[in-house]
């Protein structure tokens, strides 16, 4: 088998999922053979067309050298000539290519798991249709029947978007529906795809069919690979990837992950990470459902800037040794953040960051009563240590208003309790809880602009810029927007506008876009980026109209929908010092704050 | 504020129960739990007295911090579960060692939980005590009713002598003196979260036995103290009871 002859140096763990693979293949893909060789055929067709987008990767990685269409499989460091068959130069990789193409039995049995799954999902496309997010919002409620599902029943393949983490050794370690045992061969495929294109100095990136397409990312020793109907672009499935990663590294650290796979190369590193998948299942629904993910900026929820002043300052207070962030989260959004001076110097929290823990105290709050102390890690922070989070609701027992409070020394926790006890008092001498119950998202009709239905606006002009959290804020979805499904048809909507704005090849400033029941606009300038819906008879001058209206409210209530100075605090052991500073940095949020 | 006046950690593997367990005593009921991250403080009000309880993640990603949780405990809930063998050598295996930070009088107790799953007789609520009162109202107590909960009951894999046996090994493990120690007998139990069967018994029995303890303390004036560790120290220049 040409993989063999390819795969010289790889270690032997890819030979055996090999082989399982290929058992794989007769007893679970035995059904649908018939359609993967269609869909191979189909492949070949549509790439002899030189339409690159449809190139599957294996062919994709062959026919490079001839076809010369944009990089499905991206080289590394050797040419084009040189890369499909070694370093033997191209007429070399020319026959290697050949022998792939002419030996489909055997090479086509690689792409067998990953396209015929395509293929199939292909098939019921049109059964299917939007109705998968219903179905999968539908199924959140149900715990733990992902992880139930029956890998070889069509409701498995017609799911939206498959997220498969294995090692390099191609052990399964984390899908995100059915089991990873199940998958077990499925991974291996995987795995092989990626060594087979690896063998030829190749990275793979992705593989495109007609409904499919299949991202590839590897990270250290783990390779995450994206299976999405969901038309996003590879950039933003990719993103997501790397989410999924960072939200393992949350738990692990970069610095464990490849320290084990470095000791023993075929760990499994679920034995490590179970228990937290359905961290990563919150994590891929919220990315799915909640557009702070694409837009990589945090959601505030609105407040008045002297409510949110006064959390701030309760936080402010409320110090010991070693805390470096507080932050105070109501219903699932950000409501204030401060930071320890002198980490804010240095860096700042991330988005993703901020992302990952948010994602964090949802996917734990099944026993909301007690506080928790855990190890977490803040990837975009600092990839390789811990920071160690305290997390207590402050409103038991509805629990919607959440204290998180980092702290560098794991021996904290008592000293970090009591930081929560004095936020308790103070929050409860103000009244602050019910004030925080009060504040709510916002409506579209409170902009006051006729046609439009919903938007998410996301400045780039904050002051202190460099130094704060990327922010964005966006209206309740409302109807017609009020269904999952809905919903999930608007996001796609920004999806692709956002794809087309941001395309590595053809950047967009602006795009008017009308659709079939909603006309987009979305515009980018170095203020802002900004997308929004409007009904579908809108005329272009009406949308320009209105944006202009929108950004000259957004502007009277930037002091409500941001937090426009995230205030600071020191925890270096001098409390005076600390204290008088924290008084100072706050008085200078109050004056420049209010502008005139 | 209420200070704690004890701490008692809740140790064992992963899906053995350890919320659940905790979640029943301080909930009074039943309900799916999701894995533990990290550890969970809770404190319990015991008549006048304070009991910090420390709910742990079994997972092995959380293994560095169980000595942490572990400091100055008076008393350990070692957990597995009774259809899991290797959940009890888990116990001997990975957290043993943990409990090396705790106070030197702590006491060890070894729970197998899910107790419901193996023995007709857990589904059974204790009608006699006065605490399983309110287990009434959402657990079947009839026999007959038994069916509805789990018709077929699963082997179970491990034995209370094997418990007893851990439990010894334990005593060994921490150089202590059988005869000075609480009997096996006493400190092995059998308990299920889902029907509430002996949880109370447990938490109430732990909870007198470090009464001793909580007095103790208190007349020594460390009942302000949050820092276990100090008291630790303290007590163990006092009481020299150990070695």
């Amino acid at each position: 088998m040409d993989l063999d002859v390819q795969e010289n140096g790889k270690a032997e763990e890819v030979r055996s999922s090999e082989a399982s693979f290929v058992t794989c293949a007769e007893t679970e893909c035995g059904e649908f053979g018939s359609s993967l060789t269609n869909h191979i055929s189909s492949v070949e067709t549509v790439s002899q067309e030189g339409v690159s987008a449809e190139l599957c990767g294996l062919e994709g990685s062959a026919e490079i050298p001839g076809n010369a269409s944009p990089a499905t499989v991206q080289e590394t460091a050797a040419s084009h000539l040189e890369s499909a068959g070694g370093a033997d130069g191209h007429p070399e990789s020319v026959s290697d290519s050949a022998s792939v193409e002419d030996a489909p039995d055997d090479s086509g049995e690689f792409v067998v798991t990953v396209l015929a799954r395509g293929k199939l999902e292909e098939q019921g496309v049109g059964v299917k249709g939007s109705s998968s997010p219903l179905a999968e919002a539908a199924a959140q409620g149900v715990p733990s029947s992902h992880r139930d599902e029956d890998v070889t029943s069509e409701s498995w393949r017609q799911h939206r978007k498959h997220v498969f983490v294995l090692s390099e050794a191609g052990k399964p370690i984390y899908s995100r529906y059915g089991s990873e045992e199940a998958l077990s061969s499925t991974m291996g495929v995987m795995m092989a795809l990626v060594s087979f294109v690896q063998s030829g100095d190749n990275i793979i990136r992705s593989v495109y069919s007609d409904e499919h397409r299949v991202v590839f990312m590897q990270q250290g020793p783990l390779v995450l690979v994206s299976v999405s109907t969901s038309r996003q672009s590879e950039q933003q499935l990719r993103s997501e990837l790397l989410y999924v990663y960072n939200q393992i590294v949350s738990m692990l650290t970069q610095a464990s992950i490849t320290r084990i796979f470095e000791h023993k190369k075929n760990y499994d590193l679920r034995r490590l990470l179970a228990g937290s998948e359905k961290i990563l299942d919150g994590l891929l629904d919220l990315v799915d459902s909640d557009p702070s993910f694409l837009l990589s900026a945090v959601h505030c929820l609105p407040l008045s800037s002297s409510l949110r002043d006064s959390l701030s300052q309760i936080l402010q207070k409320a110090i010991t040794p070693n805390l470096v962030f507080s932050i105070l989260i109501a219903k699932n959004q950000l409501l204030t953040i401060v930071q320890e001076k002198m980490v804010i110097d240095d860096a700042r929290l991330d988005p993703a960051d901020l992302h990952l823990l948010l994602n964090l105290i949802g996917a734990s709050s099944a026993f909301q009563a007690g506080e928790i102390w855990t190890p977490i890690c803040l990837p975009s922070f600092n990839p390789d240590c811990y920071f160690y989070a305290y997390i207590s609701y402050l409103d038991p027992p509805d629990c919607t208003v959440c204290l998180l409070l980092l702290s560098t020394d794991k021996e904290a926790f008592y000293a970090v309790a009591e930081c929560k006890r004095k936020i308790e008092e103070a929050m409860q001498a103000q009244n602050a809880l019910s004030a925080i119950a009060k504040a709510q998202s916002y409506s579209v009709s409170q902009v006051g602009v006729s046609d439009l239905r919903h938007f998410m606006y996301k400045p780039f002009d904050v002051p202190d810029n460099h130094r704060q959290l990327t922010q964005f804020t966006s209206p309740e979805m409302e109807a017609p927007y009020s269904t999952g499904d809905e919903r999930m048809r608007l996001l796609d909507l920004y999806r692709d506008m956002h794809s087309r704005i941001h395309s590595p090849s053809r950047p967009l400033k602006l795009i008017y876009h009308v659709a079939e029941r909603e006309t987009l606009l979305a515009w980018v300038t170095s203020k802002f980026e900004l997308y929004t819906c409007f009904s579908p008879l809108v005329t272009k001058v009406c949308a320009i109209n209105a944006i202009t209206k929108l950004l000259r409210w957004i502007k009277k209530e930037e002091d409500r929908l941001f937090i426009r100075y995230p205030p600071k605090y020191s925890t270096t052991p001098n409390p005076s010092k600390s204290s008088r500073k924290g008084g100072s940095d706050q008085q200078d949020t109050t004056d420049n704050g209010y502008p005139s | 504020m209420r200070k704690p006046d004890v701490k008692v950690v809740i140790l064992g593997d992963m899906n053995v129960g350890k919320t659940s367990l905790l979640h029943r005593y301080t909930e009074r009921r039943f309900k799916d739990t999701i894995s533990t991250v990290g550890g969970a403080f809770f404190l319990k009000q015991w008549g006048p007295y304070n009991i910090s309880i420390w709910d742990t993640a079994g997972r092995e990603q959380f293994h560095g911090l169980g000595s942490m949780y572990c400091r100055g405990a008076s008393a350990v809930i070692l957990t597995y579960d009774v259809t899991n063998w290797q959940s009890l050598s888990e116990l001997e295996q990975r957290f043993l060692s943990l409990t090396d930070t705790a106070h030197p009088d702590c006491i060890y107790a070894i729970v197998g939980n899910k107790a419901d799953l193996t023995d007709a007789c857990a589904h059974l609520v204790e009608m006699d005590d006065g605490h399983m009162s309110e287990d009434i109202q959402d657990t079947p107590h009839h026999p007959a009713s038994t069916t509805s909960t789990s018709s077929v009951l699963l082997h179970k894999q491990v034995d209370r002598m094997d418990a007893l046996a851990l439990y010894w090994r334990i005593l060994r493990y921490k150089g202590l003196e059988e005869n000075a120690s609480p009997a096996a007998e006493r400190m092995c139990f059998e308990t299920s979260a889902k029907t509430g069967y002996n949880v109370d018994f447990l938490f109430e029995t732990l909870f007198e036995m470090v009464l001793p303890s909580i007095l103790k303390k208190r007349n020594e004036g460390d009942a302000s103290t949050v820092d276990l560790e100090h008291s630790t120290e303290t007590k163990r220049t006092k009481a020299g009871c150990c070695r």
